[in-house]
């Protein structure tokens, strides 16, 4: 059997040999696993251009910053993830982060004031939003992107239903640091909870029987019916699992400013798409890895944090950002 | 060939006149020398097995390929295309399998597409378009409403909309390509009397054919090819079914050398999967929308053929036993334990296994490693609480790479680069081990190479003489023959005859008696 083992990727593998976490770590992947070589450069040069430019940029504080700031969009890009590599698309993640938010904060107000009942609220939100997602898309057999465009208007107009748009305060200690302001050796929660979730995420796609299926229902549903998998439980669950994460997105987001607010990150769904498919997801399914994710996601961040560092009007900040997307998605795609 | 001489019906020269036409692709000879005479007006059937050269020669008439050697006449000049353009200026139009219709469009706006009357400032004449389309489908006789919705059509009319499309122009040969693959006993009706209008005007028709009653039915002449060369000529109305079958098959065909080597090297394991052990699996009177009332019992070691023709309902049998088809009534077991309300999930863990027709959309998921293609099917055996133990999955997938001589770099090679039989053989590997109690394959061994036929051959035998009961749908007679301890006909659905090994005859006794099951055979007798 070693003996079938090859040493090396012979040439007519290179550049096909794709997501096999199959006698290669997670770190191999980072290095050598899909093509964005190119991002890997990009976020380089990008990194060495911010830093001669700016003095500030280069510094641990700055760095927690953009870890910070990042939480959000990396949170839920590790469950965009197992959506778009199972060839769906989740656009209603900004929502059902808003509607979480005020069913957490809300259920701390009326039902009882402790961290628990507000996290399972706000969790319990998003899983539901996944679970409509997922049923209608897989059982309705509605493409995703209507299923979630569709949710995407419902959940915000909900969550500026509720409180006839207006916040809800939260005044609950436990829940500010668990989410948000507490911190472990230093690194703020939001930054552990990122850690923790893509650790987990990699775990579950590369590491999982689910993971594998997930990957089989993106890469020709046909095949992975034939070979007995249950498309339509993978898809739903992947939908599940970034509407809990948007849940979660909204505990932390709602504990760092002490009220959850129905009006809150709209349009963030681009940037978690942005992030997943320039981490090397493949937007027609069976393709990508939750590294690239997380490096898709604090490529966006850094840009956005450097760019506000140089003095860059937000308006023109939005150009680059778009033109820089593009261009990277052109050069690490096929 | 003897017969061309003595047949030729009048003395009017040939529209099409092809002459020892030859092409090779590679090391492969399609085509040896094949000639082929149309007249105008005439219906001219052109017969042959897969490979026989009947796609490489209309390949060439529409300037897909160029032959390299051999002559061909059109109105005696001779022609030689290079583009599907030169072909269609020559007047030859050809239709299709696969229809090419725009189906969201109304069959004027498909007949006319592309050559819309227009405005001086780009806007559609409607009403012109829909005149004009009228008119050509009056000139034609071809029934159809020029206004109806292409996509609201039965599949006859649709098939009539694709030959009112093709005979736009200046149509002299029109070539139609297993036009009614698809239809109904009715719909084939309404499709044959477009095409006799079309040739009472004088176009020349080439039918291309599994269907041997349909000869009968639609064609004047009819044109055999085996093996890239002619294998006769007949005037429809002269010749009949088994002297059709015969020049199909051929006289001295590798089959009957292949049948009797192939039964002496199963002869030990043929004899015994003993007739009194208990069936494995069993279907009692099952029907859904495709299968009527079947009866089947696959026995353990068994391999057992299911022979028909394309759409008789062989596949549709398959996945019935595998969950793709609910069993609406019926009954289907294995060991005893009914199969009726199962999904190929369930299928699997109760040991079904299926090898699909189509392995590159049904098969494999192209994109992914070898390990990941082969280890797919069977997850939960590489796992432990849901996670995988990736050192038992590699280790499998190395083993069974290894056992099924897959040619390939490792276990992690993307199964896209492989060739095609060692796709198969990986799809065969998916369910190589643990050995499954029932084996399904639908057409294993098609777009695979000879060498890595007789592997796959071996590992079907290899699964049989394991104790699984092997169900083998082929189109391939030779195949059956080769491999099969029962073989079963299957005509719409239903299974009318078995016949096991003793019995069996040749390829052509076999051939004959599918085209002799057909609903429809008074016609062809």
């Amino acid at each position: 059997m070693t003996d079938t083992q090859s040493p090396a990727n012979p040439p007519m593998a290179r550049g096909a040999a794709v997501n096999q976490p199959g006698g290669r770590s997670a770190l191999q992947h980072l290095l050598q696993g899909e093509r964005p070589y190119m991002l890997y450069v990009a976020f380089a040069v990008m990194l060495i251009v911010f830093s001669l430019a700016s003095p500030w940029f280069l510094s641990i504080d700055n760095f927690l910053n953009i870890g910070r700031q990042t939480t959000l969009v990396s949170i839920i890009a590790v469950g965009m993830t197992f959506v778009i590599i199972s060839r769906q698309i989740d656009l209603s993640v900004a929502s059902t982060l808003a509607l979480s938010g005020m069913s957490a904060s809300l259920a701390m107000a009326f039902v009882a004031n402790n961290w628990v009942v507000g996290a399972v609220a706000g969790l319990g939100t998003g899983a539901l939003i996944g679970l409509i997602n997922g049923v209608l898309t897989t059982r309705l057999e509605i493409p995703s992107f209507l299923v979630t465009l569709g949710t995407l208007s419902g959940a915000r107009g909900l969550a500026l239903m509720v409180t006839n748009t207006k916040p809800v305060i939260i005044t609950n200690e436990y829940y500010f640091a668990i989410f948000g302001e507490g911190s472990v050796l230093g690194v703020p929660a939001p930054i552990l909870w990122t850690l923790g979730v893509t650790i987990a995420g990699i775990l579950l796609l590369h590491y999982s029987v689910y993971g594998r299926r997930v990957y089989a229902a993106g890469g020709n549903p046909t095949a992975a019916l034939y070979s007995g998998v249950h498309i339509k439980q993978v898809t739903t669950l992947a939908f599940v699992l970034t509407g809990t994460l948007a849940g979660l997105a909204s505990l932390i987001l709602s504990a760092r400013s002490h009220a959850a607010r129905p009006d809150v990150v709209q349009g963030m769904e681009l940037d978690v798409i942005a992030s997943v498919i320039l981490g090397g997801c493949s937007l027609f399914g069976g393709r990508g890895f939750v590294l690239g994710t997380l490096l898709g996601s604090l490529i966006i961040g850094t840009l956005n944090n450097g760019l506000v560092l140089l003095g860059v009007s937000s308006s023109l900040q939005l150009v680059i950002k778009g033109a820089i997307i593009v261009a990277a998605v052109a050069f690490t795609r096929r | 060939m003897i017969e061309q001489g003595s047949i030729s019906p009048s003395s009017e020269a040939p529209l099409l006149r092809v002459e020892g036409v030859r092409k090779r692709f590679g090391g492969v000879n399609a085509l040896r020398g094949v000639s082929l005479e149309i007249l105008s007006g005439e219906v001219h059937a052109l017969l042959g097995e897969n490979g026989a050269g009947k796609s490489t020669l209309i390949k060439i008439l529409s300037g897909v390929h160029v032959h390299d050697g051999g002559s061909i006449e059109i109105d005696g000049r001779p022609a030689s295309f290079t583009s599907p353009a030169q072909s269609r200026d020559a007047g030859v139009a050809v239709v299709y399998q696969d229809l090419s219709l725009v189906e969201s469009l109304s069959v004027a706006d498909n007949l006319m597409l592309g050559r819309e009357p227009k405005t001086r400032f780009g806007f559609l004449k409607k009403r012109q378009l829909v005149a004009q389309a009228e008119a050509f489908l009056k000139s034609q006789n071809i029934p159809l409403d020029a206004r109806a919705l292409v996509g609201s059509l039965p599949f006859a009319y649709r098939q009539m909309t694709e030959i009112a499309k093709a005979l736009m122009g200046d149509v002299r040969l029109l070539i139609l390509d297993e036009p009614t693959s698809a239809l109904t006993d009715d719909e084939e009706k309404i499709l044959f009397e477009a095409i006799r209008a079309v040739a009472a005007r004088g176009v020349g028709v080439i039918y291309v054919t599994h269907r041997l009653n349909e000869v009968f039915r639609i064609s004047n002449r009819v044109t055999v090819f085996r093996d890239g060369q002619n294998a006769g000529t007949f005037v429809t109305s002269q010749t009949n079914m088994r002297q059709l079958v015969g020049a199909i098959v051929g006289p001295d065909h590798a089959v009957l050398k292949a049948d009797s080597t192939a039964a002496g090297q199963s002869m030990p394991s043929s004899a015994p999967p003993g007739s009194l052990e208990k069936p494995v699996l069993e279907l009692r009177g099952v029907s859904n929308d495709r299968l009527d009332r079947t009866n089947l019992e696959l026995r353990s070691g068994e391999i057992h053929g299911l022979a028909g023709l394309i759409g008789s309902g062989r596949t549709e049998i398959l996945q019935t036993i595998f969950g793709l088809r609910p069993v609406q009534s019926g009954d289907a077991s294995l060991d005893g334990v009914s199969l009726n309300r199962t999904d190929p999930a369930a299928a699997i863990r109760q040991g079904i296994a299926l090898v699909p027709e189509d392995r590159h959309v049904q098969g494999l998921v192209l994109e992914h490693s070898i390990e990941r293609n082969l280890t797919l099917p069977r997850l939960p055996y590489f796992s432990r609480f849901g996670w995988l133990q990736h050192r038992s999955a590699s280790e499998h997938a190395n083993a069974a790479m290894h056992r099924l001589a897959v040619k390939a770099p490792g276990a992690s090679t993307t199964v896209k680069n492989l060739s095609g039989g060692n796709q198969q053989k990986v799809v065969f590997g998916k369910w190589n081990e643990p050995r499954p109690r029932v084996l399904l394959l639908d057409e294993p061994t098609v777009g695979v190479d000879v060498g890595a036929r007789e592997e796959i051959y071996g590992v079907i035998r290899a699964a049989a003489a394991a104790g699984s009961g092997v169900l083998l749908v082929s189109s391939d007679l030779s195949e059956l023959l080769q491999l099969c301890d029962r073989i079963s006909i299957v005509v719409d659905g239903r299974i009318t005859k078995t016949i096991a090994r003793q019995e069996f005859g040749s390829a052509e006794d076999l051939h004959h008696l599918i085209q002799l099951s057909q609903p429809s055979e008074e016609h062809a007798a």
